[in-house]
């Protein structure tokens, strides 16, 4: 208790000595936002108040890039999580065909996954161009690697014992794979998957932004044209986007018994 | 009658230095039914998984129905297991799935292609699976899944699933181990009359040495890994009791809880 404490207190101590030193080395202040917390109201309330009521073109361009985006998201997720299942059969120690596969796989996956996708989205910008295509990419990959390591962890929690069994019967590997893995993964797999949903739309808007379309790329020409009252009708209805997923995804985390 | 199963000088050394096997020589004719004593660790399990070369041994050949065992590989390692059923003490069952398709697991060494990937398993299959199910009294959780059946209700399962094999020899890694003891004896009854009225031979890894004696047409007592005694349960004496466990028969005979829980078992 009383080392637990001083533990903490020790801590404390080196999280503001850090926040200093960091201040200082950033020169930057700290309190700049509150001297200029008038400003920031001004421009608040000034110029993002009230928001547009968008009409016309206007109203189906925001349908179709808020569209695009939840498409791009659902389609990087289910192509990444397939890829990723696969190749979560040679990242688990256990189910691995390869005795050697797991190390080289995961450590594969961690390299992709320390990458963040909206990185990934700029090395591809700049080699292959800007486009919806790429964005889907880019979220495809840092997606399959969070997923390899999620699946390939699962795959490992569930007992090694009902898979021995149908290797003791003669299953081949391909069959252990469908009648044993499959069948006491799958609860596993798709709560990853969810998450994974939910994850990639935040990203999926952000990607949009620097290039890869959808609601993203709406809102930030809306932006550079100063034209912020329409700006905060698209940021409002992004927040719906993502709030309205995500009671998706919870709803049928429940209807699946996945908690 | 020809033995069905060989050991000849087989010795396993575990990667950590530990000799599980040493220079064990036995075989095994149908119609037996041998129990393997022994304490922990003495090897019970790594000689049973030998067998089907869930475990690679070091040295000496094994030799199952007329062909060496050490030496298989991909199919025919395959279609060797295939006629190998296997009983373990955690039931080893996909709780996910019905109790109907956890049996017709045991058909999957004996297909192969896409129909063995979706598990399209042929009718006389499911025929043949149901009719097990019946003799085990199961019938009517054919539909359930099979995590929610009871610890015996799973062991019956298990067995379905060896048996349906068509196996030319069953082993069983301490089939009763994780049971309450009515439910561990009628498996135990099981076990033994489905494999005689089949005829096909039987290895039981035990620790209750009177569930042994009971069943067994013949006791195998490891001591570390070694052969101390292979013979008819009658000629079980206490001091060779004594050699296969390392400690007097008064502790043994002492009486763990589960021993008299047995005893009262039968008496009913
Ligand atoms: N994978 C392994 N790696 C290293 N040593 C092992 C391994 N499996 C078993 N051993 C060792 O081999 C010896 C025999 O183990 P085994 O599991 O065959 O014993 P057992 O008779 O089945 O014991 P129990 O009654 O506890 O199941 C033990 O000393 C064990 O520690
Ligand atoms: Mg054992």
């Amino acid at each position: 208790m009383q080392s637990e404490k001083r533990l903490y207190s020790i801590l404390f101590f080196c999280i503001v000595g850090l926040f200093v030193a960091s201040t200082c080395f950033a020169r930057y202040n700290p309190f700049e936002i509150f001297f200029n917390l008038e400003n920031f109201q001004a421009f608040i309330v000034d110029d993002f108040f009230p928001p547009a009521i968008p009409t016309g073109l206007k109203l189906k361009a925001i349908f179709q890039g808020i569209l695009t985006t939840i498409c791009m998201a659902l389609s990087a997720t289910s192509v990444a999580a397939v890829l990723a299942f696969v190749t979560a059969l040679f990242a688990s120690k256990r189910v691995s065909p390869i005795q050697k596969s797991p190390k080289f796989v995961r450590g594969f996956a961690t390299f992709l996954r320390n990458i963040p996708a909206l990185v990934w989205a700029f090395i591809l910008f700049s080699s292959l161009g800007i486009g919806t295509g790429v964005g889907f990419i880019a979220l495809c990959i840092s997606s399959y690697a969070f997923m390899v390591r999620a699946f390939a962890e699962t795959i490992d929690d569930i007992s090694q014992d009902n898979l021995e069994s149908l290797q003791a019967a003669g299953a081949s590997f391909i069959q252990v794979v469908f009648h044993g893995i499959l069948p006491s993964c799958l609860r596993g797999f798709i709560s990853w998957f969810l998450y994974c949903i939910e994850v990639n739309l935040r990203s999926s808007t952000v990607v949009g932004m620097v290039g890869g379309g959808g609601i993203g790329l709406v809102l930030l020409s809306y932006l550079k044209g100063f034209k912020y009252n329409m700006s905060f009708t698209i940021i409002l209805a992004i927040a719906v986007m993502v709030l309205l997923v995500d009671a998706l995804t919870n709803y049928l985390r429940k209807e699946l018994d996945l908690e | 009658m020809e033995p069905i199963l060989t050991f000849d000088h087989v010795t396993k050394r575990y990667g950590n230095g530990v000799c599980a096997l040493k220079d064990v020589s036995l075989s095994v004719r149908p119609g037996e039914f041998i129990s393997i004593i022994g304490p922990s660790g003495s090897g019970k399990s790594t000689l049973l998984r030998s067998i089907n070369k869930l475990i690679s041994t070091t040295e000496g050949n094994i030799f199952f129905d007329g062909e060496n065992v050490s030496a298989l590989r991909g199919g025919r390692l395959r279609k060797n297991r295939s006629k190998i059923g296997m009983i373990f003490q955690n039931y080893n069952l996909v709780y996910n799935l019905s109790v109907l398709q956890n049996v017709l697991h045991g058909r999957l060494g004996h297909m192969s292609g896409i129909r063995g990937i979706l598990g399209l398993y042929p009718e006389e299959d499911k025929e043949k699976a149901w009719t097990l199910l019946e003799e085990m009294g199961l019938e009517k959780f054919c539909y359930n899944k099979a995590g929610s059946l009871s610890g015996g209700q799973k062991q019956r399962v298990g067995i379905a699933r060896a048996i349906i094999q068509d196996p030319k020899i069953l082993l069983c890694d301490e089939p009763i181990a994780s049971l309450d003891p009515s439910s561990a004896k009628v498996i135990m009854d099981l076990l033994k009359s489905t494999a005689q009225k089949r005829g096909i031979p039987c290895l039981v890894n035990l620790h209750q040495v009177d569930v042994a004696m009971r069943y067994s047409t013949r006791i195998i007592g490891l001591h570390a890994g070694e052969i101390v005694f292979d013979g008819e349960p009658e000629s079980l004496s206490d001091s060779v009791l004594e050699r296969i466990y390392g400690t007097s028969v008064t502790n043994l005979v002492a009486g763990t809880s589960d021993e008299k829980d047995w005893q009262q078992a039968y008496a009913v």
